[in-house]
């Protein structure tokens, strides 16, 4: 595991605070460093704001008050060619996994690296390495919407992890997945953080994190109640 | 090369799900191109028509007497006071009396036992050729009858101003024909692409998730638009070299159209179409794609 991080955080969350209409607190006043290379995981219960702040750190959704820095850039602040340059070097596995129904599952893991323009030799390599890794090599020209959940939650977070990102967000990576699944995408995860990506991981699931060395930090109602182990070292 | 194989990847998955609005669209391109570049054909034959009539235009004034030797050259400053001419050719009664006879040809022996002195003097002035507008050969016509001893001036009025005005009409049809083609052309094709992309919007979000960029996203819309024009424009024009051979074999021989030497478009005219409906086409994809780049 990769246990030192960068002296400088890559994500930088300071007082920050999330309204929706007409008055709902999704966040509140919360402030939050994440280290270069390390992997947290964001636990709370269902509605305690976890998914909105994975949706500000991919720029999903931005703050009403406060500022997030992600690599020292205010991302409120980012032109549109920034924008579009920092969310791909951010892989995120949606809660409700965003795939293209109609596509197939190699067609939704290679767009990821399409819209980098990267070789297709080396988008196919890729993305077959990730299906076998998953265990769904049996799965590459199957249409998304043919798979079951736990198949299409793999799907998504292999889309995420195809471009090696520096951030990966991960909402509920093994919400609908069995403990054989699981092992697999934990297996994936801890890969990537061991080449250095770091990784928020937002869950329900206690088994991922039970005997981590990592931090998890606990949300509830949009605020950052607890921080239960601190390992960053700036 | 990466960039145009994934753009062309693109372009197949979107033609495999909106062909229908697809072809739809080439077809009407295919139309708006025929209808404007047909009436557009007609126009030029028409004008050539009107310029070989306008080489042989000559305005013929009648006189009461002769004009003498000694004023002609008055009489002519007079003319060219008005208008340049290319010539002027006094006309007497037995010049007259000489071309009438050589007219009737085998039937001449009717003008025997009688004399020139029934044809009146006149004077032929053929104008210059970029003497085109018919209002100014109406003027002209009108200035020539008041001249000295002039009694009456002849030009074909009736077949040159109906013609004129058959000209007048053509050109306003293919004026109204090429709006006809812009608006179409621009409406169906950004109208089709809107639709292609309505249906895609899920996977523009998503793309838009994943990092794409402005011209990973508008690069095969632009493309498709253009392909659209490519064989829209070029249906279109195969479909009205088709009309111009058809008509050519029906309507060629003895009558009217033997008139006008139909000729086909020039080659620079049908660069000129191919190239508006191509800028049309690709224009009318821009338009549409605009709203789906907003971050």
């Amino acid at each position: 595991m990769n246990d030192t991080y960068s002296s400088t955080p890559l994500i930088d969350i300071v007082k920050v605070s999330k309204v929706y209409p007409p008055n709902i607190m999704a966040l509140d006043n919360i402030s939050l460093a994440i280290g270069r290379g390390e992997m947290v995981f964001l636990t709370g219960a269902s509605g305690a704001g976890k998914t909105t702040l994975l949706k500000m750190l991919c720029f999903l959704e931005y703050p009403t008050k406060g500022i997030i820095e992600q690599d020292k850039k205010d991302v409120s602040k980012l032109s549109a060619t920034d924008l579009q340059l920092m969310r791909q070097q951010i892989g995120v596995a949606y809660q409700d996994f965003k795939l293209l129904p109609k596509h197939t599952v190699y067609q939704n893991i290679a767009l990821a690296m399409e819209v980098r323009y990267e070789n297709p030799v080396k988008i196919k390599k890729r993305v077959l390495k990730l299906l076998n890794e998953l265990g769904l090599s049996d799965k590459v020209h199957t249409p998304t919407n043919k798979l079951s959940r736990g198949e299409q939650q793999r799907v998504c977070l292999a889309r995420a992890c195809a471009n090696r990102p520096v951030l990966l967000l991960a909402d509920e990576p093994t919400g609908n997945l069995d403990s054989d699944s699981t092992a697999k995408v934990m297996t994936l995860l801890n890969k990537l953080h061991d080449a250095g990506t770091t990784l928020l991981i937002a869950t329900h699931d206690e088994k991922i994190y039970q005997n981590t060395d990592h931090r998890i930090i606990n949300i509830e109602n949009g605020k950052l109640q607890e921080l239960l182990k601190v390992k960053l070292d700036f | 090369m990466q960039y145009i194989s994934f753009a062309i990847g693109q372009l197949v998955r979107n033609a495999k799900h909106g062909w229908t609005a697809q072809i739809m669209t080439l077809f009407t391109v295919m139309l708006s191109v025929l209808i404007f570049s047909f009436f557009f054909l007609i126009y030029t034959n028409m004008q050539k028509a009107s310029s070989r009539l306008g080489n042989e235009l000559r305005l013929i004034v009648y006189l009461e007497d002769e004009v003498p030797v000694n004023f002609r050259a008055e009489f002519q400053k007079k003319i060219t006071n008005f208008e340049d001419v290319e010539d002027i050719v006094f006309i007497s009664q037995e010049d007259a009396f000489a071309r009438l006879k050589k007219q009737l040809g085998n039937d001449n022996d009717v003008l025997e036992g009688l004399d020139a002195s029934f044809l009146p003097y006149s004077v032929e002035i053929y104008p210059n050729k970029n003497l085109k507008s018919l209002a100014r050969i109406k003027e002209f016509s009108d200035y020539l009858a008041g001249l000295p001893g002039a009694t009456k001036v002849q030009y074909g009025q009736e077949w040159i101003e109906r013609f004129g005005y058959f000209i007048s009409l053509l050109r306003i049809i293919v004026v109204l024909s090429g709006a006809l083609l812009i608006l179409t052309t621009v409406f169906m094709v950004s109208y089709t692409i809107r639709l292609t992309l309505e249906s895609r919007q899920e996977e523009l979000e998503i793309l838009r998730f994943l990092g794409a960029t402005n011209s990973y996203i508008r690069g095969p819309v632009i493309i498709e638009g253009f392909l659209l024009g490519v064989f829209g424009t070029l249906s279109g024009l195969a479909a009205l070299l088709f009309l111009y051979e058809w008509i050519k074999i029906h309507f060629s021989g003895p009558g009217f159209m033997n008139l006008f030497e139909l000729s086909f478009l020039p080659g620079s005219t049908i660069f000129i179409i191919f190239t508006m409906s191509l800028l049309l086409c690709t224009s009318g994809s821009m338009l549409s794609i605009r709203k789906y780049l907003k971050l």
